[in-house]
């Protein structure tokens, strides 16, 4: 046998995955990586069911997760602990990918942008590589509201709003992602209140979305949380944890996420 | 640490985690703030008197700051929550009880159950958070008539916690407050020395 086809079982018999495959190699965690003689190759998650060598056939099972297939998604998070930074502190945001809020170190990052929104002006932000992370560094601002998002080549966005001084803002005005998570109300919020969010797709309430919400050092490994949005493309979330909360949505192809930092 | 620091947020740093009993202390102390008009005790301005000593208290003293330093939290050990906060300067008082049965929920036996294990795996770990995700809920937003009854009390006020003379302990060597000292032929001893001597020396 030089080569094969290799045909995958989802669930509903076989289906030829990649021809003249000649290189396989399994992986950690179900993860089968093959390579084809035109030089394609694939990553999937599944196990060896059957080798035909005569027939030249490679057959494998899907392998599901129980919480089914994560796709990684980015976020900023704060290096404070409490929900603001105060004037003429060292404002410095982490940009992380991963899954509910667990950042995965091997995870890459690649055509980055990052913009810091203020009073109407947007500019792009240098971002600096710190260990594992990337990181935003905005110096020493003044008071008030700053909106920092980053896009991942269009399809990865994450929004945090970073409150500089003890204020609580209404009204804030959305940035114009093609999909954006917008508080309803506060920009930040503390524990043992009730939170609504409203999701935008290209500027227009997004009815029944699903939200997932997530708080950093929640030992779930799923999002604990998953909301649907209203006909105004609104939902709402009462408050339990300590610490800062992740909204995420995903909608034709973009996952959007934002970041609440818990206020106290 | 910013300043005015919401009362929740106070009591579980106090307390060091959030679970049930915490929040009942927590929703018996705003209460009693609302109720009685009072911010939270700069110097004995409040006394607080607990029937418990669960997680509850722990949320009297951070709100409330009748504290077991300042002596103006004092302990009946009746093992019932309840809670009697008086106002010095306003000279009143309120008596909180937890009624029986208010935070019997079906989820409350469940966290109880995994509170009581040593070691949880990762799933009843997540779902001890969980519970307490659920419980926070309905504790925190139930109507206080549902999880309390008051009534208005009379309590006599006792005088504010004094500062006595230290002395120093003929046997160990150890300060004692002087009104904790025990008179004996060995000399001034303080209670455990005394103790230890059979209580003649």
């Amino acid at each position: 046998m030089c080569e094969a086809n290799v045909y995958i079982d989802r669930g509903a018999g076989e289906e030829l995955l990649m021809e003249k495959v000649d290189r396989i190699i399994p992986g950690e965690e179900n993860n089968i990586f093959m390579e084809s003689i035109f030089g394609e190759r694939r990553v999937v998650k599944a196990r060896i069911r059957e080798m035909e060598l005569v027939h030249h056939r490679i057959i494998l099972e899907e392998v599901k997760e129980a919480t089914g297939v994560r796709e990684l998604e980015i976020w900023l998070e704060p290096d404070t602990d409490h929900g603001h930074f105060h004037e003429g502190e060292e404002v410095s945001l982490k940009l992380l990918k991963g899954y509910n809020m667990k950042a995965d170190p091997t995870a890459g990052l690649q055509d980055i942008k990052a913009f810091v929104v203020s009073e109407g002006d947007k500019r792009e932000v240098h971002l600096h590589e710190h260990d594992e992370s990337k990181n935003i560094i905005l110096g020493q601002e003044t008071e008030g509201l700053i909106q920092v998002y980053v896009n991942e080549e269009d399809k990865l966005y994450t929004k945090l709003i970073v409150e500089i001084g003890h204020h609580h803002h209404h009204g804030l005005e959305p940035l114009g992602l093609p999909l954006e998570i917008v508080p309803s109300n506060y920009s930040h919020a503390r524990m043992g209140e009730n939170y609504e969010i409203q999701v935008l797709k290209d500027g227009e309430p997004l009815t029944g979305a699903e939200v997932r919400a997530t708080y950093s050092g929640t030992q779930n490994r799923d999002y604990p949380h998953h909301l649907t949005t209203d006909s105004e493309g609104k939902t709402r979330l009462y408050l339990t944890a300590r610490g800062n909360y992740l909204f995420t949505v995903k909608h034709d192809g973009i996952t959007s996420t934002f970041t609440l930092m818990k206020s106290f | 640490m910013c300043k005015n620091m919401p009362p929740l947020e106070l009591a579980i740093q106090f307390h060091g985690h959030i679970c049930p009993g915490l929040l009942i202390g927590v929703r018996a102390a705003e209460f009693a703030q609302k109720h009685l008009d009072i911010s939270q005790d700069y110097d004995e301005e409040l006394l607080a008197v607990v029937e418990t000593d669960s997680c509850g208290v722990d949320a009297i003293q951070a709100i409330l700051g009748c504290t077991f330093g300042k002596g103006n939290l004092i302990f009946n050990d009746y093992g019932k929550n309840v809670y009697t906060i008086a106002s010095r300067d306003k000279n009143q008082a309120v008596r909180i009880a937890q009624k029986y049965g208010a935070t019997s929920f079906r989820e409350s036996e469940r966290f109880r159950e995994l509170n009581r294990k040593q070691v949880l795996s990762e799933e009843e770990a997540a779902e001890k958070e969980n519970l307490i995700g659920v419980l926070f809920e309905k504790i925190m937003t139930m109507p206080l008539e549902d999880l309390f009854t008051w009534e208005d009390v009379e309590l006599k006020m006792p005088g504010k916690a004094q500062i006595h003379a230290t002395r120093q302990c003929a046997v160990c060597g150890e300060g004692v407050m002087e009104t904790r000292t025990r008179q004996t032929e060995t000399g001034i001893l303080c209670i455990p020395c005394y103790n230890k001597l059979g209580g003649e020396a």
